[in-house]
């Protein structure tokens, strides 16, 4: 392998690494923060446990993977059992950020080739296991919304408490609108100052087009102003 | 828009584009001054001071009033003279110098109805500006009884290079305080429109604005702050070491 290639395989690893901060650095006041939609999330239905939540936006870049993985995280923090899906079968992403190989996965169990327990990564994580997207199908959304895909889920809510999806994003596939037709809550990550109104509006629109409950949004790369807030940002 | 104009938004957007309204500025300040300091060429002006006055009867001019009436409009008719090509042609000639260049560079005017006709040139060598002055005065002096018919012109004062002569032009200060009042208006209107032209969603009130949803929450930009960066640089610090 040509060292240009490792070393930007490296880079990237480093630069995944190091966005899972509510591991990490789990004073610091982003970790925090991850902390407080944690807090929404479980306050944010009254009837129901949410068991299952989706995330997406409405373009790429804006921070998907990253939430999704921190959210899984500080679930985790919280004592529950809880697995992250990479359902992001176009860009799959959560094997460079955990570090762990892509060989089997979720399209793996989806086509009933191994079992859910056969393919899940246990992570550093207490409490946090992985299942990578696996080999990148032709038709994920087919997938996505198959039969198998539903007993999937309920395996899944045998052994975990809560289940965290990452997606790929509403305005381009309609995976995500699959996803969270099939599960508890589907948060939409913006991402302040790049998401233009229109896209946040049209990601909404598909949303309440697939009956997925939007539990709410979370800003991504707010510009946080430097105030006392950092008081407890303890480093 | 339907929305309202906020004056804090107002106040808040300023804020934000400081640096580019002061960058805006000082270019503009920046620019202005080097190019009047450095670029252009200073310009000199010196005057003369003519008396004209009609000789026939010194006393009748104090006692008749239309007297100096028609001296004042005649006033005007020497001032068109004093710059047509019968005197600068002269003048040119004796300056080896164009018609037209002394031309464009002198004025003649007179103050406040007075008979005084004063000879304004200006030029970037001060030396010259005086020696143009004082050659019109003299060839007009000389010249106008056989034009005019008028004997009676006096030159006041020569034009004279002060020791100190401040150029009259450009005024380097005037135009850094122009730039300084144009720079801040564009910087003001480019940050305004960049704002308006802004779509994107930024803040909480946005959100609840627009989508009509709950924020879960908000989340800096990682490596955003400062206690980030302090970790972050000691995180890499320990990978270099392992």
């Amino acid at each position: 392998m040509g060292s240009k290639k490792s070393k930007k395989l490296k880079q990237i690893m480093m630069s995944t690494r190091r966005k899972l901060i509510a591991h990490d650095n789990p004073q610091s006041p982003i970790s925090e923060q991850y902390k407080t939609v944690r807090t929404s999330i479980n306050f944010s239905s009254v009837d129901q446990q949410i068991r299952s939540i989706v995330v997406t936006s409405s373009g790429p870049g804006e921070g998907k993977s990253t939430t999704a993985a921190n959210l899984a995280v500080v679930f985790a923090q919280e004592g529950k059992n809880v697995l992250l899906v990479d359902g992001d079968m176009r860009k799959p992403t959560s094997h460079y950020t955990f570090n762990v190989n892509n060989t089997f996965g979720l399209t793996s169990t989806l086509s009933r080739q191994k079992a859910l327990r056969e393919v899940v990564h246990q992570t550093d994580i207490k409490n946090l296991d992985l299942l990578t997207c696996g080999p990148i199908p032709p038709n994920p959304a087919e997938l996505l919304s198959s039969r198998s895909m539903e007993e999937l889920l309920k395996d899944i809510y045998q052994d975990y408490d809560m289940v965290v999806f990452d997606t790929p994003p509403l305005l381009a596939v309609t995976d995500a609108q699959v996803l969270s037709n099939k599960c508890d809550g589907t948060v939409l990550v913006l991402s302040s100052g790049t998401t233009e109104v229109d896209s946040a509006k049209k990601a909404k629109e598909l949303l309440d087009t697939t009956k997925g409950k939007l539990l709410g949004v979370i800003l991504n790369n707010r510009e946080m102003k430097d105030t006392s807030y950092y008081y407890y940002g303890k480093n | 828009m339907e929305e309202t104009i906020n004056l804090r938004d107002l106040m808040q957007t300023l804020k934000k584009r400081m640096s580019l309204i002061i960058l805006i500025t000082l270019t503009a300040v920046l620019v202005s001054g080097g190019v009047s300091f450095f670029l252009l060429t200073p310009v000199y002006e010196t005057s003369t001071q003519l008396l004209v006055n009609q000789s026939k009867s010194d006393q009748s001019a104090y006692n008749n009033p239309g007297q100096i009436q028609t001296n004042l409009q005649l006033i005007n008719t020497y001032k068109e003279i004093i710059t047509s090509p019968v005197i600068l042609d002269k003048v040119s000639k004796e300056l080896n110098m164009k018609t037209s260049d002394i031309q464009s560079n002198m004025t003649v005017s007179n103050q406040n109805d007075s008979q005084v006709v004063k000879l304004v040139v200006q030029d970037t060598d001060p030396a010259k500006a005086a020696k143009i002055a004082n050659e019109t005065a003299d060839v007009f002096q000389k010249d106008i009884p056989d034009i005019m018919n008028v004997d009676n012109v006096t030159i006041l004062t020569k034009a004279e290079v002060g020791e100190k002569l401040s150029p009259v032009k450009p005024k380097p200060l005037l135009n850094v305080v122009i730039a300084l009042v144009v720079g801040l208006m564009i910087g003001v209107g480019i940050s305004f429109l960049l704002e308006f032209l802004d779509n994107t969603i930024k803040t909480e009130q946005d959100v609840e604005k627009v989508l009509d949803v709950p924020v879960l929450g908000s989340v800096a930009r990682i490596g955003d702050t400062k206690a980030e960066k302090k970790s972050r640089s000691t995180e890499e610090r320990g990978e270099r070491i392992g």
